[in-house]
């Protein structure tokens, strides 16, 4: 069944041997810690730095747009910040997220089928702002409210709806949180809404990785 | 007069109060439920040799505790581990009972 060599006995190495309670109770924690530490897609660090870069990519372009009046959007050096911390997400997440579900098989690998979904989910709300823009919609909703908040609830909601079909409740709220907070950018106007989502997100992040160190703290199989 | 005997603690499940299999039971229970772990991740982890493995993999698998499956054929094959149902219940009564002996301690 197992297709590799039987190369000794299980008692070889005294593994066979019985445990001291307080031995039993050690070994529990510290492999479960160990254990969840190596199966977690999103580790406390990585969120923190999420959360840093996010406040100062939203920032940039906020610092950029603040006092416009009329609003114009952007700088350039601001939406390449932005854009750079997209890409930079997206490949940690992609790598650290491999790494931990590497030889592992189920529900916790996103399908291609999801991974499709998603990623036409981002290039349909640039789509959708471009027909904005061709359409002749003020430059507040097309380079302000729209590139601000719209990813954030369009991609926020389907990764809800796919962490509520894995019964990842964990990832679920933090995805609602997401849609939380691009809806409360979409009514604070075309500069509020890049403060609102900068902050609003590194919150987000921060709450998530306190969360999740808490977790690995306290909620090893315990004792 | 009533005689309330102190409450006698469940005994600990002898097949997972080994190192080897509570580590093994420990590490699958931290997948999230559905999930399977590669015969040779979990080798990477727990730091056993192959046979070793297979061994304690056997006698939890004799148990009900685990499903292993296998996929391929040859050089290719591939092997995962996944906790079953009654393991996680049984690895949950151990930690209870464990916790009832420190407890008492």
């Amino acid at each position: 069944m197992y297709g590799t060599p039987d190369t000794g006995g299980a008692g070889a190495t005294g593994d066979d041997a019985p445990l001291d309670p307080r031995q039993a109770a050690m070994l529990l924690e510290q492999t479960s810690r160990q254990a969840q530490r190596q199966f977690e897609p999103s580790p406390p660090w990585l969120l923190a730095i999420r959360a840093v870069l996010v406040l100062a990519a939203f920032g940039a372009v906020w610092f950029s747009v603040r006092g416009q009046h009329p609003y114009n959007g952007p700088t350039a050096a601001a939406v390449v910040a932005v854009v750079a911390f997209g890409v930079l997400n997206a490949v940690a997440t992609v790598a650290i997220g491999r790494r931990a579900t590497a030889r592992v098989r189920g529900r916790s690998r996103l399908s291609t089928v999801e991974t499709i979904v998603l990623a036409s989910i981002w290039v349909g709300v640039f789509v959708v702002m471009g027909a904005l823009a061709a359409a002749g919609v003020s430059n507040g909703v097309v380079y302000g409210v729209f590139p601000a908040t719209a990813p954030l609830i369009v991609a926020g909601l389907a990764w809800a709806v796919i962490m509520a079909g894995r019964a990842n409740w964990r990832a679920c709220g933090t995805a609602l949180a997401v849609v939380a907070v691009g809806a409360v950018g979409a009514f604070a106007g075309p500069v509020g809404a890049w403060a609102v989502g900068g902050i609003g997100l590194c919150l987000t992040l921060l709450a998530v990785a306190g969360t999740i160190a808490w977790r690995q703290r306290h909620f090893v199989v315990t004792l | 007069m009533t005689t309330d005997a102190p409450a006698v603690p469940e005994p600990l499940d002898p097949l997972i109060h080994v190192p080897a299999r509570l580590r093994i039971l420990v590490t699958l229970a931290a997948l999230p439920k559905g999930d399977a772990l590669s015969f040779t991740r979990l080798q990477d982890i727990i730091g056993l040799t192959p046979g070793n493995l297979i061994t304690h993999l056997r006698k939890l698998e004799d148990a009900g505790y685990l499903n292993t499956d296998k996929a391929g054929n040859g050089a290719a094959s591939r092997t995962t581990v996944a906790l079953t149902r009654s393991g996680r219940a049984a690895l949950d009564a151990y930690t209870r009972a464990l916790r009832a002996l420190l407890d008492g301690l």
